[in-house]
């Protein structure tokens, strides 16, 4: 009798597990899916919570559309007509000014000014079509030497002294919103929460008692590469080349193109980042993985160094991987068999 | 041509042997009648006999008896060498290995109660083996082992304490 | 001998308790836990039985895995083409231009995604506890 009322209970423990409380919101903006989890918080504040968050997003989306009628839109338009200085928020200026810098730290890869390559490789569209490649105008593209330089800003107001100067903020843009929805949460006291943009993700607190963990897209599968945890504060971001591109002749064009040349970046398929707490980390994560994509495969870890990245994996487009000593020990292969393409990156 | 005789000369022992093989054979047999909710939740009745014969007579016979069981039950149920045979096999097999090595316990605290549980839990995990990686090479049978374990714990248990209750007669 | 052992079957039911010691108390405890532990682990850890398809910001509905079905789900641009088949789906047809939603090709693990952005059509596997919160890409 004992014992059969020692297992009614064990098994009544077992019956009685709660379910999580655990929120997920998931939605459409800067043209990509957003997911925003939210953990231990009433469900109801929770789902008004996400809300708001992806409201602010699709406004900030709305502002910064790099081709259809927005703040960016006019400021590129009064760029191009070489008109007197345009009235700029500012919030708008702070990233141009942050951008600005971005871009002089790496070099140029990172150049949000080139819009107009962007546009020519018909990255600007929300699907990507072939598009006919004509070499010279790819080449006057890259003579017209727009940067973030160009720009000045004076008493709220912009212009730029080169009129090829078109911003396309697309590989910026999610990360900034990626701060803005940590700093949202936070004031709203939420402890627990994942955020998602397009693959760009951000951490804050746990997933109850484990960190928060995210999965790693294998570039050429559809499943996940590795998992990685999360800390608090953490956020990780991928350049690839599988989400946007377009193939011609059995080629892949993808959607990070190297000012320097005006042509896609080959011979690649994924570095991801990760980046430590600080103020503007899901920026960086966006940011930052662009430059080690483009860079020439021996460049990479000096790439990532002056971008102040210390933890980042590259995938090149021969399945080789390279890792580095840091984030090789919070990273596990879902496949076993990965690890033989793994080499460490000693810092 | 000359008759020739073969003889057998059989021991004691192995009138024994055949003896519980017999019964082992029969409640292996009612056992395979009997419906069962999920196929492999059995409550594995034979291996009282196999735990008896631990005990009575040793490792040796009570390993004779459980092989014999098993082979000579899916001859007669028509199953040898099918699926159902190598769950069985595995699965005594695995139960023997274990048993083996749980006899040592000292016995001033393990009862044939601890015996017949460790044994239950060594023949589900035998015959899980065979499942995962030749019959159903799908990760799906996970799902199934907490519930072929607390089927291994409860007849076990249930087993163990009929095999005791055997013994407290004596 | 085999009289003796089915009396003793047969007396022993109306017998007193056999006697458990000590060991056998830590045995029944020890497997109980484990067996306590185990559903706790496998029962959470499932591969995927059920997917969930989003259109938009709305939950389309969720749909069992085990099943042999073509779906036909309206989104932004027209219909996509989800195909079920026993424990595995994927785009079969989709009206956007890049098709990368069908390439993606079959899913069957708790966690794994695939969307299609033109047309804002999703399909995520579920398993009660997934590998991974979210997915980075």
């Amino acid at each position: 009798m004992r014992l059969l009322s020692l297992l009614a209970i064990c098994l009544l423990i077992t019956s009685c597990t709660k379910p999580e409380p655990i929120h997920n919101t998931q939605s459409y903006v800067f043209g990509t899916l957003v997911e925003i989890t939210i953990y231990g918080e009433p469900e109801e504040e929770a789902q008004e919570l996400a809300g708001e968050i992806i409201r602010d997003f699709q406004a900030l989306h709305n502002r910064l559309h790099a081709w259809r009628a927005s703040e960016i839109k006019s400021l590129n338009n009064a760029f191009k007509r070489g008109s007197l200085p345009a009235t700029i928020q500012p919030d708008i200026a702070a990233i141009i000014s942050d951008a600005t810098t971005l871009s002089i730290q790496s070099k140029d890869a990172f150049n949000p000014a080139i819009g107009n390559l962007i546009n020519y490789w018909g990255f600007q569209n929300d699907e990507f079509k072939p598009i006919k490649i004509d070499d010279n105008k790819i080449k006057k593209l890259v003579a017209n030497n727009p940067h973030m330089v160009d720009i000045v800003v004076k008493d709220g107001k912009a212009s730029s002294q080169n009129p090829h100067v078109q911003l396309d903020l697309g590989g910026y843009a999610k990360g900034y919103a990626l701060d803005n929805a940590l700093q949202t949460l936070r004031k709203h006291g939420v402890r627990n929460a994942l955020i998602n943009i397009g693959g760009n993700i951000i951490a804050l607190g746990k997933h109850g008692d484990k960190p928060w963990r995210v999965g790693i897209q294998h570039p050429r599968k559809p499943s996940a590469i590795a998992t990685l945890d999360l800390d608090s504060g953490w956020a990780v971001g991928t350049s690839g080349d599988y989400q946007r591109y377009f193939m011609l002749k059995g080629k892949r064009y993808c959607h990070i193109i190297d000012p320097a040349t005006g042509y896609p970046a080959t011979g690649i398929q994924a570095v991801t980042v990760l980046i430590p707490p600080q103020t503007n980390a899901g920026t960086l994560s966006d940011v930052t993985s662009k430059p080690i994509f483009i860079a020439n495969p021996n460049q990479r870890a000096k790439v990532a160094q002056e971008m102040g990245v210390e933890n980042f994996l590259v995938i090149e487009s021969d399945d080789k991987i390279s890792i580095s000593a840091d984030m090789a020990k919070r990273i596990k292969w879902t496949d076993d068999a990965t690890a033989k393409y793994v080499t460490q990156i000693q810092p | 041509m000359k008759n020739r005789t073969i003889v057998i000369h059989a021991t004691p022992e192995d009138h024994q042997i055949a003896k519980l093989t017999a019964l082992a054979i029969g409640l292996h047999m009612i056992e395979a009648i009997i419906p069962s909710p999920l196929p492999g939740v059995k409550p594995g009745i034979a291996n009282i006999v196999t735990l008896y014969v631990l005990y009575q007579y040793g490792f040796k016979t009570a390993a004779w008896v459980s092989l014999l069981r098993v082979f000579a039950s899916s001859l007669l149920l028509g199953q040898f060498l099918s699926p159902t045979f190598m769950l069985s096999i595995s699965g005594a097999l695995l139960s023997l290995s274990v048993l083996f090595i749980a006899k040592h316990l000292p016995s001033q605290y393990f009862s044939v109660i601890s015996l017949s549980i460790i044994a239950a839990f060594a023949h589900i995990a035998g015959q899980l083996i065979v499942v995962r990686f030749w019959l159903i090479p799908h990760t799906g049978i996970l799902y199934l082992i907490p519930i072929f374990c607390l089927a291994a714990l409860i007849f076990g248990l249930i087993n163990g304490l009929i095999t005791a209750k055997l013994f407290s007669q004596k | 001998m085999l009289r003796k052992f089915s009396l003793n079957l047969k007396k022993s039911f109306f017998n007193q308790h056999p006697k458990l010691l000590l060991g056998d108390w830590l045995i029944i405890l020890f497997s109980t836990l484990s067996v306590i532990l185990m559903f706790q682990q496998f029962w959470v850890t499932t591969p995927a039985s059920q997917f969930k398809i989003r259109q938009g910001n709305e939950i389309v509905g969720i749909f069992d895995l085990n099943q042999s079905r073509e779906l036909r789900i309206k989104g932004a641009l027209g219909e996509s083409h989800i195909s079920i088949q026993n424990g595995r789906v994927r785009f079969k047809q989709s009206p956007c231009s890049n098709q990368y939603c069908v390439h993606q090709g079959w899913l069957t693990r708790a966690g794994q995604v695939a969307i299609c952005l033109p047309n804002q059509i999703s399909l995520q596997l579920m398993g009660a506890k997934n590998a991974y919160d979210s997915l980075n890409y």
